[in-house]
């Protein structure tokens, strides 16, 4: 049975709703199943924040061994360094995630905040906050590049805003059960990561034909005008359906890439960048020349159907 | 890294909450609630592009997302009187429904319930039931109300793609129509919460339990046998016997904005809030209601960690720059908004009493505002909401073949001052936003926590949660158990803390 503690540092819980959402493994399974013991999480633990604390000085320590950390939210370094725009009991959170990481077999930078900082780091950045082990999609954050926790391994990064249920309660299962977690180079588990959320997005078929809305609201591609990053974004959000119904692009919400070490991007999220009629980032691995030419045969070849938007998403 | 800050607004939205009270012998002398947590979400909009913030806000609460996209879009909306057609206003209501039902039943059963199975209740007769129903993680009454909130936020799924996070309340409407699977799966996942919530929590059909109209009934009803051993018969008899209907009162001024949108009289040009469940400010003491006036909102910065300005400002004119002094009578990154000056509680009591909910108006005529009161309210609001969902439900089926989204007149959304306010989980919340030449200026959040966990004001009063705590005598000061029925029958965000100072002697800050 693997012990988990579970900190909020600059946080929405949004990560813990996930958390909360999971059905396949849920956490109550994980638990009933014996291969997770919550030593803490926030919205779980019924002893009062004095048990927290004695925990913490416990594993500081080593008097007390912890198997996964887990941190959802940014890592908040201001005010002037001193961390004191998130504290607990007067200590920054920070110098908290610090000793406790140094003694944990395996650290999870839960959502995008704790992995690259996310939406609070996004400029200007009043908190002055990083993720763990990124600043955004530059390597090193609140931890250099070569930290490494106790099993050897960097801060695993489970990229989202929120994290995918799934995707947080199946790391727990497989470090509980010993599988083997293999990372990206962002440090996002492959399992999980490995596809973009343009594959399996019911509007691919606008998309191969290149019929685009320009409003939202609509049922074509959002790609080519309302900002939609799903041909850039790995995640897998249309693979494995959020609460087991839908994904954002399939509702008609652009794809913001929140697993992505940059979101938000700078700029406005719901316009594509173009130069002259293409967008300036294209779908991963398209070079500008072949996309030219298979974009203006693609419209011609839209059949009706397609063309006048009618197909239901 | 040190950072000079500029001369704009920034947030104090929900985050961590520490609670500090001051003891003479036995009995709570002062009281601070202390936001030890800033984000500055303001901040981050300022200079982004106007439907940005419908990305951004929602990330300001996991639990309410919902409810801040909801505010963002009606914000935006009322700049230059943006039409909405009914089919989105009835989507979005039922979304914010199943968020704040989800939200009640979370924050009843893992949240506030665990505290009943505190060690100074294990010899108590009702012990071994509470346990059985409300171990965390374990009890059968927390195993199923974990499989059915997390079953109701498949409604925002089903329109927004995900729970929490999404944007799919655009001004103008939503980014997808109903159809008719939709209706079906969504009356399936209503009808589900409410066979849980008969079976589970009432021991009752619905509308027996929502026709009970006056305290006397009500406690008769509550000890029948089918009644006694439900969720609901277990807190009660028990909170009851414990004597949580007899503390934690704080301000008598209940404020609700009115809660989700009429779909037909809440049209361009917005004047008025025009709910189905209606708002105003409850008079405690007189039990008269008054409308709710948006122009009479102000915030106070005496006592939080922000550069001081005399008095409170409206939001339209606040700042929020962060000045952080730990070593002075300062103690919160949360403001104090104030009411036409008053202190105000808001949250599911103060929403159902402007709503008219017969038996809690009883039970508040009756014995006042209290700690069992408002979360018993809780569990009301969310079976008055289930109610609710079916009708809105049925009026979604008349929409199907109407817009869901009337794209804004060009440039509506480039310049403009909006203001918007939704009744979210724990009561109400606002956005102000201004926007010049297709850019945010200004953004500012009153968040329902802000109203309840606020500081002192400038004329030193203090915030309502601090008010019901004080005077309190606790049984054991070396386990405040009462403190913490109190502060989280308001459903304080997830990570509150009962800081407690000092146990044993007075403990004196420069307060
Ligand atoms: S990553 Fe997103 S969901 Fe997670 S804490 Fe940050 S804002 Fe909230
Ligand atoms: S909407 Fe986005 S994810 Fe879907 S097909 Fe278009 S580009 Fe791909």
């Amino acid at each position: 049975m693997a012990t988990m503690l579970w900190l909020q540092t600059g946080a929405c819980s949004g990560d813990t709703m996930s958390l909360l959402n999971a059905h396949g493994p849920s956490l109550e399974s994980l638990v009933a199943n014996g291969d997770i013991q919550v030593l803490w999480h926030p919205s779980i633990s019924t002893e009062p924040t004095s048990h927290l604390a004695k925990l913490i000085e416990q594993i500081e320590k080593g008097e007390r061994e912890l198997d996964i950390l887990c941190v959802e939210g940014s890592l908040i370094t201001g005010p002037y360094g001193t961390g004191m725009f998130d504290s607990f009991r007067g200590r920054a959170k920070i110098d908290i995630v610090r000793a406790l990481a140094g003694q944990a077999q395996a650290v999870l930078a839960v959502g995008s905040c704790a992995a690259f900082g996310g939406i609070p780091a996004a400029p200007p950045n009043p908190t002055d906050c990083t993720g763990m082990q990124f600043t955004r999609d530059t390597a090193g954050g609140m931890f250099d590049t070569a930290w490494r926790s106790k099993s050897g391994m960097p801060v695993i990064n489970l990229g989202g805003c929120p994290t995918h249920p799934l995707t947080i309660t199946r790391t727990l299962a497989m470090l509980a059960q010993g599988l083997p977690v293999e990372l990206d180079a962002h440090n996002r588990p492959t399992a999980f990561f490995n596809q973009m959320v343009h594959q399996g997005c019911t509007r691919n078929e606008y998309h191969e034909y290149d019929v685009e809305d320009t409003e939202l609201g609509g049922r074509a591609c959002m790609f080519f005008n309302l900002g939609c990053q799903g041909p850039t974004t790995m995640a897998n959000c249309n693979s494995e359906l959020w609460n087991q119904r839908s994904s954002k692009t399939r509702a008609g919400v652009p794809c913001f890439g929140c697993t992505s070490p940059n979101f938000p991007k700078n700029g406005d999220l719901f316009r594509t960048e173009k130069m002259g009629e293409v967008p300036v980032t294209l779908p991963l691995g398209v070079s500008r020349g072949h996309y030219m030419a298979y974009k203006n045969l693609a419209q011609a070849a839209a059949p009706m159907r397609v063309r006048d938007k009618k197909m239901d998403t | 890294m040190a950072r000079k800050t500029v001369n704009i607004e920034l947030n104090r939205v929900e985050g961590d909450l520490e609670f500090q009270v001051d003891l003479e012998g036995d009995r709570v002398a002062d009281a601070r609630c202390i936001g030890t947590l800033f984000r500055g979400f303001e901040q981050l909009l300022i200079g982004r592009a106007p439907k940005d913030a419908l990305v951004i806000t929602p990330r300001v609460c996991g639990i309410c997302g919902t409810a801040h996209l909801f505010t963002t879009a009606l914000a935006l909306e009322r700049m230059n009187d943006v039409p909405v057609p009914a089919h989105a206003t009835i989507i979005r209501n039922l979304c914010l429904m199943a968020e704040n039902v989800q939200s009640d039943i979370r924050q009843t059963f893992l949240f506030f319930a665990p505290d009943l199975l505190n060690p100074r209740y294990a010899d108590h007769a009702l012990a071994p039931a509470l346990e059985k129903a409300f171990k965390p993680l374990q009890g059968s009454v927390v195993l199923s109300a974990l499989d059915v909130s997390r079953t109701l936020v498949e409604i925002v799924a089903i329109f927004g793609g995900q729970w929490p996070h999404s944007t799919y309340m655009i001004p103008g409407g939503v980014t997808r129509p109903a159809t008719v699977s939709d209706i079906i799966d969504c009356r399936e996942i209503v009808d589900k919460a409410v066979r849980w919530f008969e079976k589970e929590v009432v021991g009752d059909s619905l509308d027996n339990w929502l026709s009970l109209d006056t305290a006397e009934r009500f406690l008769e009803w509550v000890d029948e046998p089918a009644h006694r051993d439900t969720a609901l018969g277990l807190f009660t008899r028990f909170a009851r016997d414990q004597g949580l209907h007899t503390y934690g009162a704080g301000t008598d001024q209940f404020l609700s904005a009115g809660a989700h949108y009429d779909p037909v009289e809440w049209q361009a040009p917005y004047g008025e809030q025009r709910t189905l469940l209606a708002g105003g400010v409850y008079d405690g003491a007189t039990h008269k209601i008054e409308a709710f006036r948006p122009e009479l909102i102000t915030e106070h910065v005496r006592h939080s960690w922000y550069r001081p300005y005399p008095d409170g400002r409206h939001p339209f004119e606040g700042e929020t720059v962060p000045d952080y002094q730990p070593e002075s009578d300062r103690y919160s990154w949360a403001k104090a908004p104030r009411y036409d000056d008053r202190v105000v509680e808001t949250g599911p009591l103060a929403e159902l009493l402007t709503g008219g909910d017969a038996l809690i108006v009883d039970l508040l005529k009756k014995e006042g505002a209290n700690t069992w009161l408002r979360q018993f309210a809780r569990l009301r609001r969310a079976s008055v909401l289930l109610d609710l969902m079916r009708a809105q439900l049925k009026a979604l089926s008349q929409e199907l073949n109407n817009p869901h989204y009337l794209a804004p007149a060009d440039g509506s959304l480039d310049d403009g001052d909006g203001f918007g306010f939704v009744q979210a989980a724990r009561g109400t919340l606002g956005h102000w936003v201004q926007v010049r030449n297709g850019e945010i200026t200004r953004y500012q959040i009153v968040t329902p926590t802000a109203w309840n966990a606020s500081p002192k004001d400038s004329a030193g009063r203090h915030g309502h949660w601090e008010q019901s705590v004080i005077g309190l005598p606790l049984t054991d000061i070396d386990n405040p158990i009462e403190i913490s029925h109190v502060v989280r029958s308001h459903d304080p965000c997830l990570v509150c803390t009962v800081h407690f100072v000092g146990a044993g002697k007075k403990v004196r800050y420069g307060v």
